[in-house]
């Protein structure tokens, strides 16, 4: 049982959190330039090198890493209230693997490497696709059915997932095409540059802004079909809109990070054990925890000493024990958050 | 106002749940919708609620087809209690009920104090002010039952339709929620109660609409509607209580005799 508590304090607590957690990304790296030389950078002073360091590799990632964390978080949050469950997300229901076989047919085919669009139209128009089967799969109206939709995600990812393998093997013989769709899959922050940076920033803003003024239609998905129409909200319109959105959020975030998997189940979790689960506040909590959390990922991919560690292994190395947690807690009976 | 709805059919596949039923609804009336499991009385609520479509026949309010009314307007003149607690997620009671208030406000509105009044009001009618505040979760049966019926209130709608508003509630609850439907109904709201405990509301129904195999088997005073060869028919079962009496006693009806 939790008391509610006045929202505002603890956005701007998170708020002033992702702040920290962006200083420290810009400014602390295994090797160039620490925190004085990025200031100096920052303001146009300082070493040119270091300056080339900050703005075109450090503060393209640093975007990123910010607003495809917010959008993955916004994505699970829209995801959950939409699906009345707790355990839906761009993962479980197969928008984050069609994301990234659209991505893996870019770069493998070499079109990403002419276009810095081909990868997030690719993403977006197969994320689109699959959780469009996944929808059509669990039926409409009266006949849909929670579990008919996460089943459908099961077998969709799973049939997604063996046609992003069959892509990769045929891009074997060539070895840098090959390591780098593989690498890409396995998710990373490395490589951002200043159009990937607009890309997830430009997702963010078509797909989550719009979301501001939808928080009461996701509130309302909460309840039950016959509740939320006989409250006045067309709930087929509303629902098939807010997983539009999602889908624009995950794939524009996944074209240019890869699989960066579990962000999107964990953060609205955390997010609502903090402030609740009406979506006025749990949106803005969602996307600010989101950006946090991939931050601190991406941190402690690069600070530890291991050589080509991935940020989708340290985000599933992460998530999924947290993720079994709440499963054993949802087993206790205690309600999921 | 009146809700009706004339000659509706409804087909789940080859299974023809309602075959050409007629119904009406106004405010100020509470009205008993009895029959067996499955006889079709969800399916009837959702369909004068306007979530399904008929197959055939019309559901009107006011002589105006109720899939012509936008969702906002219609919100605010029927309301709808559900059946089953229906949320995984820890809102407060407060929190669920102020959702009623979606149809009065736009998206960009903020809420109002005219909001606030309602919200508190039908949580006071409910007399839910002691335990709104906690989560949803941690809740009684009953309790969830009273803030289900508060949201309702809350969208001032003239008329509400209620899907056994009395199941898994103890005695002492249900009697009181029984009560308070009446209550409504003598405040000029029109309630449609689908539900089982014929001992409960036929006392305080003003007309009972007795469906069996997808019709109306019978429609009036529940005195009238619930007499013994009607119960034999619809139930299976016998009244050894005199006609017209509340509470009646039933004993299973022997298949033989």
């Amino acid at each position: 049982m939790t008391s509610r508590r006045a929202p505002m304090p603890l956005l701007s607590a998170m708020a002033a959190t992702l702040l920290l957690a962006a200083i420290a990304h810009l400014s602390w790296a295994p090797s160039g330039p620490g925190f004085s030389a990025v200031l100096a950078a920052l303001f146009g002073d300082g070493d040119a090198l270091d300056r080339q360091i900050v703005l075109q590799l450090r503060l393209p990632r640093l975007l990123v890493a910010v607003f495809g964390g917010a959008s993955l978080g916004l994505a699970g949050t829209v995801m959950q209230a939409s699906f009345r469950n707790p355990l839906a997300s761009p993962d479980v229901v197969g928008t984050a693997a069609g994301s990234a076989f659209g991505g893996a047919v870019a770069i493998a085919a070499g079109y990403a490497a002419s276009s810095v669009f081909a990868a997030p139209v690719a993403a977006l128009f197969s994320a689109v696709l699959v959780t469009t089967l996944v929808f059509a799969f669990a039926g409409t109206g009266p006949r849909f059915s929670v579990a008919g939709l996460l089943l459908a995600g099961v077998a969709l990812n799973t049939l997604v997932g063996a046609l992003t393998t069959f892509v990769v093997t045929f891009t074997v013989d060539n070895y840098s095409a090959s390591s780098s769709v593989l690498f890409w899959l396995m998710g990373g922050l490395d490589a951002q540059d200043w159009s990937k940076a607009a890309i997830t920033l430009g997702g963010f803003c078509a797909f989550g802004l719009p979301l501001a003024v939808r928080s009461r239609q996701l509130d309302l998905l909460t309840l039950s079909e016959e509740s939320a129409w006989s409250l006045g909200l067309d709930v087929v319109n509303a629902r098939r809109w807010l997983l539009w959105f999602a889908c624009g959020l995950t794939a524009a975030t996944v074209a240019n990070t890869g699989g960066i998997t579990f962000l999107g189940l964990v953060v609205p979790h955390l997010a609502r054990l903090l402030v609740g689960p009406a979506h006025r506040v749990l949106l803005p909590a969602s996307a600010l925890l989101g950006a946090v959390v991939l931050l601190l990922a991406d941190l402690l991919c690069r600070g530890l000493p291991i050589a080509n560690l991935r940020l989708g292994v340290v985000t599933s190395l992460l998530g999924a024990p947290y993720f079994l947690y709440l499963l054993a807690r949802h087993r206790r009976g205690e309600a999921m958050r | 106002m009146t809700l009706s709805c004339t000659s509706v059919v409804v087909r789940h596949g080859a299974r023809t749940v309602l075959a050409g039923v007629d119904v009406s609804l106004r405010p100020g009336e509470l009205v008993l919708l009895a029959g067996r499991n499955g006889a079709g009385k969800s399916t009837l609520l959702r369909v004068l609620l306007g979530a399904q479509r008929p197959d055939q026949g019309e559901v009107a309010l006011d002589a105006q087809p109720i899939g012509t009314f936008e969702a906002t307007h219609r919100a605010r003149r029927i309301a709808f209690v559900p059946q089953a607690a229906e949320n995984p997620f820890e809102f407060t009671g407060r929190e669920l009920v102020a959702m009623a208030r979606h149809a009065h406000r736009g998206n960009f509105e903020k809420e109002t104090e005219r909001d606030r009044g309602a919200i508190a009001c039908s949580l006071e009618v409910v007399d839910a002010l002691s335990f709104c505040d906690r989560p949803v979760t941690t809740l009684s049966g009953g309790e969830l039952r009273r803030i289900a019926i508060a949201r309702a209130l809350a969208t001032e709608a003239p008329l509400m339709l209620l899907d056994e508003p009395l199941t898994n509630l103890d005695l002492e609850h249900a009697v009181s929620v029984a009560a308070l439907l009446r209550l409504l109904a003598d405040q000029g709201r029109g309630l449609l109660v689908a539900a089982h405990d014929l001992n409960l509301l036929a006392p305080v129904a003003h007309r009972c609409v007795l469906l069996h195999e997808g019709k109306v088997f019978a429609d009036g005073p529940p005195e009238q509607v619930l007499r013994d060869e009607a119960i034999e028919r619809v139930f299976s079962v016998r009244s050894s209580t005199p006609q017209g009496m509340f509470p009646r006693e039933f004993r299973r009806l022997d298949k033989k005799g």
